[in-house]
């Protein structure tokens, strides 16, 4: 039928770059806690939970700009953790989910009208990917009625499992140990001790990060059994200026998950929009967000993709392997599985969150809600050859309408001046050579239908 | 002015269906929404057939069942007994379609099939489950419950309402209209008030700011739980002290399941497991039941 040709182009590098250039103090569940005063920004924290039944692995991928040795991260956990759950996970596998499931901008070709149509998909993909997770904050010193539940090294990590009967004591012990916390910690940390949370603090031993020779910390990893499906962000919000972005990929077996005390909203998708786009989809993409996040009155979790491990239409990356998706915490699956019995539905959310908006932390729950989604935008490329005959010619004039409704959906979605987007439509009138003029095709046309009808008078 | 009361409720339960529809972001199907009603005036239909057939031996309480405001003009008919009595009682299509509206609002499914047990067991339960031609068991309630635990395929999304305010005073207005036609607010302002205090003691425990309070409260799924669900008038006692207490029990309930259990269908459970109790305290407190019709007060059942 249509000589049709798919090629797509995933979201790039760029995209990382503008879209998340809200400028953020501190990251998602915890704090990052530096020792001394340096200002660390993060731009989007990242974690992946994979999760079946009541347990849980968190990975907190860990894009800290600042000195290591300053490095140090307080977050509630709701059990105490022994050595054999806290693992350093591989910063790839955090990389190769975001590709796989990023935002994706899709090219299509329009066939030569005036040519026999063929049909054939291309695929090629671009990987893609956003987000760096860094953080700033401070750390400090310890205190009283704090238990050390557990103490112990994992790769570049020392782990202190505390818990703790009063958040002054907390805030007093962290202190006590070197850890310059947030002024206002003990308040923000009360709820948590009261809740019965244990506090999960990690710092890096330096000697072991030298000897692992890499130059970047690796992410932390956590395995747990719990009722609470939960990510507490109010700690890394207390010395927050701005809103901060939060990527969670969420692995389940089952389905999509959602949050239950906030709304997740699908973030607009299949979208025609013009070609010129892919020059800057990052920065389309960054825009668009922000326009639906300040649309959606900055108070919802939006979805970015939602579908089974098990393929992807168009891929972005390749499906992950069974062997990766174990790294990314899928205790469930067997190690040799095959790729296509992974019984791994993977949701991305996008969570940009303030103090104003979000005062609660994130509450997710699983749904069988198998129905895919992805963020997708389609670029329609033109055949502006020449048009040698009616067809073509009638392809011709059907362009300017459909390049006004492209440029008219994107200003929608970015707010962009809609004449600065029409300026930068492609130009389809000096091409238009026309070899069949409107009333040629209309006399020829009525006398054929006329014919029969004077034969059968 | 409508006659009945679940008039209203058919009313704004539609209202807030199309609402949720045109602005929020659900994955509810128009084919789930159309599977509801259908299976849930059939199969009131079919189940009003056998109980008119079989049921005419039963206790003289199944009058009560019946819609009040229609004198059975079939009564003389020379027609086969089981036949005239069906034409004798028109067919209540008002409570199947707000127990189908509620379902269409409250519960999602991945298939059809899904919706349609849950109707069934909602209008079913009515029949099935009833003590002394009361049923105990809320219909939508049940359906939903039904749907969680049978399939695999059934969710409920407690946060896709969202919490902006208008949502709340829409429901608040809508709600206590028809709560007032139907005299059964008291259940409601003690079921919502009792939670916003439990909450707001393990605010205060916790030392959490008092935005947290308000969000947990201001959900849109609770909201429409405690109006329209919680209140439904024949499946909930009939004396108001009991009803107090029995809301009073609702709240407590569906805290602790919400905060010591993690459930995110809190609600759903408590009101699930707090029904059966409707029996018991109805035998304790003896009081006049509620009946749909607007001008016919009736003497007790329960002797």
């Amino acid at each position: 039928m249509t000589k049709y040709r798919s090629i797509w182009t995933g979201l790039l590098g760029a995209i990382a770059a503008l879209l998340f250039l809200t400028p953020t103090a501190l990251a998602f569940c915890g704090f990052y806690v530096a020792k001394a005063d340096t200002s660390l920004y993060n731009e989007a924290s990242q974690v992946i939970i994979a999760r079946n039944g009541d347990r849980t692995v968190l990975t907190m991928a860990n894009d800290y700009q600042g000195e290591v040795a300053d490095f140090a991260m307080v977050v509630p956990v709701p059990t105490v953790l022994q050595e054999g759950q806290v693992n350093v996970g591989d910063p790839a596998i955090v990389q190769r989910l975001d590709d796989f499931s990023a935002p994706r901008l899709v090219e299509y070709f329009d066939p030569d009208p005036c040519e026999p149509m063929m049909m054939f998909d291309e695929a090629e993909a671009l990987p893609a990917a956003p987000q760096a997770t860094t953080t700033r904050g401070r750390a400090a010193d310890g205190a009283l009625g704090v238990t050390v539940e557990a103490q112990f090294a994992v790769g570049e990590y020392d782990i202190v499992i505390l818990s703790a009967e009063e958040s002054d004591g907390l805030e007093t012990w962290l202190i006590q140990n070197g850890y310059q916390i947030p002024t206002g910690a003990s308040e923000l940390l009360q709820p948590y001790v009261r809740q019965g949370l244990k506090f999960f603090v990690a710092k890096v031993n330096l000697e072991e990060f030298d000897r692992t020779g890499f130059q970047q910390l690796r992410p932390l990893q956590i395995a747990y059994e719990s009722p609470r499906f939960m990510l507490p962000i109010r700690l890394g919000m207390m010395n927050a200026q701005g809103a901060q972005d939060l990527v969670a990929y969420l692995l389940t077996p089952d389905g999509q998950v959602e949050l239950t005390n906030y709304r997740t909203v699908k973030i607009p998708s299949n979208a025609n929009i013009p070609s010129f786009v892919e020059a800057e989809f990052g920065e389309f993409y960054g825009t668009m967000f922000d326009r639906s996040y300040e649309r959606e009155n900055k108070e919802v979790a939006f979805l970015e993709y939602a579908w089974s491990m098990a393929g992807c239409d168009p891929c972005s990356a390749d499906p992950l392997s069974p062997e990766e998706l174990r790294q990314a915490g899928v205790f469930w699956l067997a190690p040799n599985s095959s790729i296509w019995d992974t019984n791994v539905y993977v949701t991305r959310l996008h969570v940009r969150y303030s103090r104003d908006k979000f005062p609660e932390d994130l509450m997710f729950q699983q749904t069988n809600n198998l129905e895919f989604f992805q963020g997708r935008y389609v670029m329609q490329q033109p055949f502006l050859g020449e048009a040698t005959c009616s067809a073509g010619a009638d392809y011709r004039r059907s362009l300017p309408t459909r390049f006004e409704q492209e440029a008219q959906t994107l200003a929608r979605l970015t707010g962009w001046d809609i004449n600065d987007i029409r300026r930068r439509l492609p130009d389809v009138r000096e091409a238009n050579f026309d070899p069949n003029p409107w009333w040629e095709d209309l006399w020829q046309r009525s006398s054929q239908l006329l014919s029969p009808v004077v034969h059968q008078g | 002015m409508l006659r009945d009361a679940r008039d209203y409720q058919i009313l704004f339960l539609s209202l807030f269906l199309l609402l949720g529809l045109a602005t929020r972001d659900w994955t509810l199907k128009p084919a789930a929404i159309g599977v509801a009603i259908a299976t849930c005036l059939l199969t009131q239909f079919i189940f009003s057939i056998i109980d008119s057939r079989w049921g005419t031996a039963a206790p003289a309480t199944a009058d009560l069942k019946l819609p009040a405001t229609v004198l059975s003009p079939a009564r003389s008919l020379p027609v086969m007994p089981g036949l005239r009595a069906v034409a004798s009682q028109p067919l209540n299509w008002r409570s199947p379609l707000i127990s189908a509206l509620g379902l269409s609002l409250l519960l999602r499914v991945d298939h059809l099939p899904t919706m349609a047990l849950a109707a069934f067991v909602a209008i079913a339960s009515k029949f099935i489950c009833k003590v002394e031609g009361k049923h105990f068991f809320n219909p939508a309630n049940l359906g939903i419950i039904a749907a969680l635990t049978l399939t695999h395929d059934a969710w409920v999304s407690p946060g896709q309402w969202g919490e902006e305010v208008w949502y709340a005073l829409i429901f608040i207005g809508a709600g206590g209209m028809v709560l007032k036609r139907v005299g059964r607010w008291d259940t409601t302002a003690a079921f919502l008030g009792s939670y916003a205090l439990l909450e707001a003691g393990r605010n205060l425990y916790l030392g959490w700011t008092w935005d947290v309070w308000l969000h947990r409260l201001s959900s849109g799924s609770l909201l429409l739980f405690a109006l329209f669900m919680v209140t439904d008038p024949r499946s909930i006692p009939n004396a108001r002290p009991a009803r107090l207490i029995w809301a009073l029990s609702l709240a407590g309930l569906t805290f602790i399941l919400r905060n010591y259990f993690y459930l995110s269908t809190a609600v759903f459970w408590a009101l699930f497991l707090l029904s059966p109790l409707t029996i018991l305290f109805d035998r304790l407190w003896q009081s006049e039941r509620f009946n749909w019709k607007v001008f016919a007060p009736r003497k007790p059942i329960v002797s």
